[in-house]
């Protein structure tokens, strides 16, 4: 190991400058360490406590430029002072822009000046601020901060309305733009289908289902949660179905959400009416009467969403795989679970599939819980303790305080799998899995374990515990598709082949007497 | 300068500043830019950059007809320059003022562990080197001694640990060096609860003469005696009295000091606030 010494006499370089060449310096091939500082007692002493005080160094004045190398040979020291020095004389030189890390949007729209877009995840306390200064700089933004105010929310997205720009969020967990996705999004083939979703795991769904069709996306635009909340008033969902509109590529748009506030969703489908391309309307648990009447294409499910979706965009619905419910199965499975067996058991990370299998639910029974149910008598009261059907959305607020999301860390959802199969009145536990960029590497895997240990545990017991799993993903997608579901299958999991199927499996596994 | 009769030389050159040193008394002056704010001993003029300019270390300073003269090439008219004199506002010394400074403080707290910017006394989640690393674990440490002495109200050892802080650090202006400056302007607040007597402070600016270069030094010898530049007046009086509105743009402002000054002098108030805070009490009155 050797160890290289200059002092620059009397040298003063900003603070920025000199940071900035301590980082690069440090960076160059075959350094162990460098250091650029100024000669005081003290910073000599950090040097010394590193092992790197030299005699030399011992001497140098607080006004003096102190510069160490330490490198496995002379020869690798000389040649890093060299390309130190060289970094001196170009005083932080250039970098290409995907190198840099900017410490402000200003800065970093001033030095991008083809960027049109910016990705804002930072402290609900400042988010507002940091996507305010964006839209100033006249980028669109996706903000997939939450903890903003409803007042922030709509401050923003009016002056985003204003100067035509998208202010995706807050809360915005997916969009995928020029076919790149954001956050949390799915590899999906370019096509022609725009989407403008209030619903980040029901737009993947929608998006992985039309590419599952055989269809591609032009761009998903997400809103937000909040966005087709009485007091937001749908301006982004509003102005992304004006986007769509005129954006060539696109031939057919998709609008995804929960329930819109009745005032809301009258101006979106008067959008609808007034838009010249077909608008497929999936309005989880909506109403078909108004979306007809304003012209557009009522989809209850997410996968009849994307059916119609890719039929509007001119694939042959004859020749189309739909994934009929396979009703042997169902069949196979109701022979195996005992009549105390009666209930689902539906533990989500995505909310909207959460949504969507407990709306399923409902069509069939009475007594479905839920944490996110809109009837009061049916939300439950105490997250921790299921009753009858229930349904949790693991990555609501109630679960995820204080904690990751669930796809990113699935503990405790795995705690809670645990606890529902030990219960003899359960039927079908369902699960969702999710892959896709921002999720976890492997959901699968982290699962498999509990799912090996409470199935034992039931046959034990003697009783078949009917496990059902969904992975959202595609084929393109990391991890591999195939193997997730491999996996599962070779764990004894039944596999649905999309959101909807697995709800309308999952309720009627357990029904009796039919 | 106001007097008109400057004379000194260029003693160090940056993009946005050059600094003069002052043969009558020895000490920095600084010209800046339009960029920056006001300050002690400085001249903000309507120029874009100094690099550019030609100048070099040593160039002969003087005034001339209301002009300072640097070397050959360079004229400033300072006839219609008007005097900034900074004031640190007081210490709240009612209970409502003092929630306020309560929140404000919680709040800054939670915002320089956002923003901050790590290097200095942050530390980074991945130092560039094992120098880095111990220089921050030095500087945390030391800092915190010192937080505990004037907690505790042992000044002797207060001024010792605040000594070993000096010149300690990455940077022009070392970290340890930029606490320093944001604990002594909590500290030269008028009516603040904890005094601190003079000798701290004093021995502060003694022992900057030769433990850190001239640039820090004579900002901390300002410091010390309650002047500071203008950006820090600002923050100090919207942590007193102001809006979470008004603070976080003055909390930009100085977050954008240097590389990781300004999160060091943050850091610094933080710590003279949170102990006066604490300490709460007693009202030291303004001398007449």
């Amino acid at each position: 190991m050797s160890t290289k010494v200059v002092i620059k006499q009397s040298t003063y370089f900003d603070s920025v400058s000199l940071m900035s060449l301590s980082t690069k310096a440090n960076q160059i091939e075959g350094v162990e360490q460098a250091v650029i500082a100024m000669g005081t007692d003290m910073n000599k002493e950090v040097l010394k406590n590193v092992g790197l005080l030299t005699p030399e160094l011992e001497a140098a004045k607080t006004s003096d430029l102190m510069i160490v190398v330490k490198a496995a040979t002379d020869e690798l020291c000389e040649s890093a002072l060299m390309a130190i020095e060289e970094l001196f004389k170009k005083k932080g030189g250039s970098k290409s822009a995907t190198e840099i890390k900017y410490s402000t949007i200003d800065s970093a729209a001033a030095s991008i000046p083809e960027a049109n877009l910016a990705v804002i995840s930072v402290n609900g306390a400042f988010a507002a601020r940091e996507a305010r200064k964006a839209l100033e700089n006249d980028l669109h933004v996706m903000l997939f901060s939450d903890n903003v105010s409803i007042e922030e929310e709509i401050a923003l997205k009016q002056f985003a309305h204003e100067k035509g720009l998208l202010m995706m969020g807050p809360d915005c967990g997916t969009a995928i733009i020029g076919n790149v996705a954001l956050c949390f999004g799915n590899a999906v083939r370019k096509g022609n289908i725009g989407i403008v979703g209030a619903s980040g795991t029901g737009s993947q769904e929608v998006s992985v289902r039309i590419h599952d069709f055989g269809g591609g996306i032009t761009q998903l635009i997400g809103t937000g949660g909040r966005d087709l909340s009485e007091q937001v008033g749908g301006i982004m969902m509003l102005d992304g179905i004006k986007a769509l509109e005129e954006d060539e590529a696109t031939k057919v748009i998709v609008l995804i959400s929960k329930p819109p506030a009745p005032s809301v969703q009258e101006k979106v489908l008067a959008q609808v009416k007034s838009c010249k391309k077909p608008v497929v309307v999936y309005f989880i648990g909506g109403e078909e009467t108004a979306v007809l009447e304003a012209g557009g294409h009522f989809a209850k499910t997410s996968k009849e969403a994307a059916i119609k979706a890719v039929v509007l965009a001119g694939a042959n619905e004859d020749e189309l795989n739909k994934r009929a419910l396979n009703w042997p199965l169902i069949e196979e499975v109701r022979a195996k679970l005992t009549p105390e067996q009666k209930y689902v058991r539906g533990l989500f990370c995505g909310g909207t599939l959460c949504d969507e299998a407990m709306y399923l639910a409902m069509d069939k029974y009475e007594d479905v819980y839920s944490n996110i149910q809109k009837k009061a008598d049916y939300k439950l009261k105490n997250i921790h303790e299921s009753k009858a059907h229930t349904f949790l959305d693991m990555g609501d607020d109630d679960f995820t305080n204080g904690k990751p999301h669930p796809m990113i860390d699935p503990s405790t959802r795995i705690a809670r799998f645990l606890e529902e199969a030990k219960d003899p009145s359960v039927g079908v536990i369902l699960m969702d899995f999710i892959l896709g960029f921002g999720s976890h590497e492997d959901p699968v895997g982290v699962m498999l374990p509990a799912i090996i240990e409470a199935k034992a545990q039931a046959a034990k017991e003697g009783r078949h515990l009917e496990i059902l799993g969904y992975v959202l993903g595609t084929d393109l997608d990391t991890p591999n598709f195939d193997e997730q579901v491999k996996k599962l299958m070779d764990a004894g999991v039944t596999i649905a082949s999309s959101s909807t199927n697995a709800g309308l499996l999952a309720r009627e596994f357990v029904a009796k007497g039919e | 300068m106001a007097r008109a009769n400057f004379s000194g030389t260029v003693h160090s050159i940056f993009e946005r500043t050059i600094n003069l040193t002052c043969s009558e008394n020895g000490e920095l002056y600084t010209i800046g830019n339009h960029q920056l704010d006001n300050a002690p001993n400085t001249l903000i003029i309507d120029v874009k950059g100094f690099s550019e300019l030609g100048l070099s270390v040593n160039t002969p300073v003087i005034t001339e007809d209301s002009t300072l003269v640097i070397g050959t090439d360079l004229r400033i008219w300072i006839q219609q320059a008007t005097k900034w004199e900074g004031e640190l506002p007081s210490y709240p010394c009612d209970i409502e003022g003092i929630d306020v400074l309560r929140r404000n403080v919680a709040f800054t707290k939670n915002y320089v562990d956002v923003y901050g910017k790590t290097g200095g006394m942050k530390m980074s989640s991945q130092p560039a080197s094992p120098f880095e690393k111990e220089m921050s674990r030095m500087l945390i440490q030391r800092a915190g001694m010192l937080s505990d002495d004037l907690a505790n109200n042992r000044i002797g050892s207060a001024t010792q640990h605040a000594i070993s802080l000096i010149g300690l650090g990455p940077g022009l202006t070392p970290s340890g060096d930029d606490f320093l400056v944001g604990l002594c302007s909590v500290y030269k607040m008028r009516n603040i609860s904890s005094c601190l007597a003079c000798p701290f402070f004093d021995e502060i600016i003694r022992s900057s003469q030769a433990l850190t270069n001239e640039i820090s030094a004579i900002t901390l010898k300002k410091a010390a005696h309650g002047q500071v530049r203008e950006s820090l007046n600002n923050l100090l009086s919207c942590m007193v009295s102001g809006s979470m509105e008004e603070l976080v743009p003055a909390l930009d402002k100085i977050i954008g000091i240097g590389s990781s000054s300004g999160t060091d002098i943050l850091l610094g108030i933080l710590c003279g606030l949170e102990r006066n805070l604490e300490a709460g009490g007693n009202v030291c009155l303004p001398k007449s």
